[in-house]
């Protein structure tokens, strides 16, 4: 039972480490300054925002 | 299918590049993430079969009953493994390597490899079910394969783990979508949270208590940690994308995805509730399942205030119908299962149907909906064919729909009250099995109506990898000006 106390407390810990290591990286690099942006980054000149991208074949979208 | 001959215009020089880089993104994914796609909706026809023998014979336990390779023991696993290992996992990796590409706008890396990792996981699928049919299961629920196929999904999980640092690293992208974090949360978890769970109890370093322990912590976060993030991913990129407006709060969405890292890892012990283990593990697992009411709150805010103002685009979106249908379900499935965890609502739906209704709601309704409906919008990007039937597409959707509510409301009603009636010693057992016959039976048939979707679904994708007979410039592919068709015949 101790083995897995150990391993699993240790998973959890390379988990939670991870995601507040990930945390720090994104905050250092700016990913978190500008919101807007980060939302609309997914889109582009040719799929910009406002424009639907997928409809049954043969309907409009 | 009726077809429009009007001839594509030129788009203007900077549309010209998006697109273009676009199409090469996507004809870099084509073969693997075709393969996978292919192979996921095989494995999915053969889990359901699966499926609907291990459901019939809940309520007719002598069907089949003289194949000693087809007993409930064995076809059970059997639908278990071919759904997560087969179809989830599959689909999951072809849609993580699309969205990895397109989100870090690299082509796909190592094109030689990652298909053959395609046939490297259906070989491990082939021989893992092979083992459970001729009765070498492991025992250990969601590790039945034998700890030599648990090794290749392993290699393979290290394989995608690489090719994703290695388009992250390359990134032609200034910003790191929410979708990308998610991704990395499956890429980067799962192969740890793997490693560690087929090392204890499939090598019986440990048995008893902790085996359970590792068993139901593993078979949990292959929920939250694998599953989860990549379902999610597809929900974040394909709402905006879909309808053209981007997600209503970008910061809650990053709040969610960290707010997911950090509480989901702790809950899996909660399975336990009741079981011969410290109370204190159990709390925890307690604790971590109602920690988990924060994310999940951030997701629900955040795709319903999206679709506000755009829920006229279900009926025009067969990928929007799937993905939201999907969205609605994650809300739904993630609430209830922080509030089964309570101790006092264990008490009645532990060991009963309701557990099932709950992990169908969350693999199927969540998981598996938001897949087909990535898979709707993917596919035809990657073919340069559009999908050759609408009615099918309709079929596909309201089959498996109603089939998995049908699914849900009939065995969380058995499941409460068999609960019920189990916690009252003055009730004989025969009794409650009685009880829940009914419901088995409509299990069945609700299962049935989920798989005559599936087949739909099989047809639409044979048919649209065969080249059918009509190929498409129009919405989903999205050439030149907006909204507008344009269709033309494919040359013969």
């Amino acid at each position: 039972m101790k083995l897995t106390y150990l391993l699993i407390w240790g998973c959890m810990l390379a988990f939670g480490s991870s995601a507040v290591w990930a945390l720090v990286w994104a905050i250092r690099h700016g990913e978190m300054s500008d919101f807007k942006a980060g939302a609309e980054s997914i889109f582009d000149e040719e799929e910009p925002v406002g424009r639907p991208t997928d409809a049954f074949p043969g309907a409009r979208p | 299918m009726s077809t429009l001959a009007v001839p594509p215009e030129a788009p203007a020089p900077d549309l010209a590049a998006d697109y273009a880089t676009r199409v090469q993104i996507d004809r870099s994914c084509r073969q693997t993430v075709l393969g996978y796609y292919a192979s996921a909706v095989a494995w999915l026809l053969i889990g359901s079969l699966a499926a609907l023998i291990t459901s019939v014979k809940m309520h007719h336990p002598e069907f089949l009953g003289n194949y000693e390779w087809i007993t409930f023991g064995r076809i059970r696993p059997v639908h278990l493994n071919t759904v997560v290992y087969g179809w989830s996992s599959m689909v999951g990796i072809g849609t993580t390597l699309w969205l990895e590409a397109r989100l870090c706008k690299v082509r796909l890396p190592h094109r030689t490899i990652l298909p053959a990792t395609v046939i490297i996981w259906n070989a491990g699928v082939v021989w893992g079910v092979y083992e459970v049919l001729a009765g070498h299961s492991t025992g250990v629920e969601w590790l039945e394969f034998p700890p030599q196929v648990l090794g290749i999904f392993g290699f393979v999980l290290l394989v995608l783990f690489w090719v994703s640092l290695k388009m992250f690293n390359e990134r032609r992208v200034r910003h790191t979508y929410v979708s990308q974090w998610y991704l990395f949360g499956s890429v980067v978890w799962f192969p740890i949270l793997y490693s560690a769970a087929i090392l204890l109890p499939t090598t019986g370093m440990v048995g008893g208590a902790a085996w359970a322990t590792t068993n139901w912590w593993y078979a949990h976060n292959v929920l939250g940690l694998y599953v989860t993030p990549m379902g999610l991913a597809t929900i974040y990129y394909l709402i905006p994308k879909v309808t053209g407006k981007p997600i209503y709060s970008y910061h809650l969405s990053l709040l969610g995805f960290w707010a997911n890292a950090l509480f989901y890892s702790w809950i899996g012990t909660h399975h336990l509730v009741g079981g011969p283990l410290p109370a204190w593990i159990i709390t925890l697992g307690i604790v971590g399942s109602i920690m988990m009411f924060v994310p999940v709150t951030t997701v629900a805010i955040n795709h319903h205030m999206t679709m506000i103002g755009k829920f006229h685009m279900l009926k025009t979106s067969p990928t929007l119908r799937f993905v939201v249908f999907g969205a609605v379900s994650y809300t739904a499935v993630s609430y209830q299962g922080s509030l089964e965890a309570l101790r006092s609502v264990s008490h009645v739906a532990h060991f009963t149907h309701y557990t099932i209704a709950h992990a169908h709601l969350g693999m199927y309704s969540f998981y598996t909906m938001t897949m087909f409906g990535a898979m709707y919008y993917i596919v035809p990007r990657l073919t340069r064919n559009e999908w050759s039937s609408v009615p099918l597409i309709k079929i596909h959707f309201w089959t498996t729909s109603l089939g998995v509510l049908a699914y849900f409301c009939a065995l969380s009603w058995a499941g409460w009250y068999e609960g019920e009636m189990m916690n009252n010693p003055l009730i004989p057992f025969i009794k409650i099995v009685d009880y829940t016959k009914p419901y088995l039976v409509s299990r069945s048939i609700s299962g049935s109506f989920m798989t005559i979707g599936h087949i739909a679904f099989a047809i639409l994708v044979f048919r649209i990898l065969r080249s059918s007979d009509v190929s498409m410039i129009g919405p989903t592919l999205f050439t030149s000006k907006r909204g507008t068709m344009r269709w033309r015949r494919k040359e013969a």
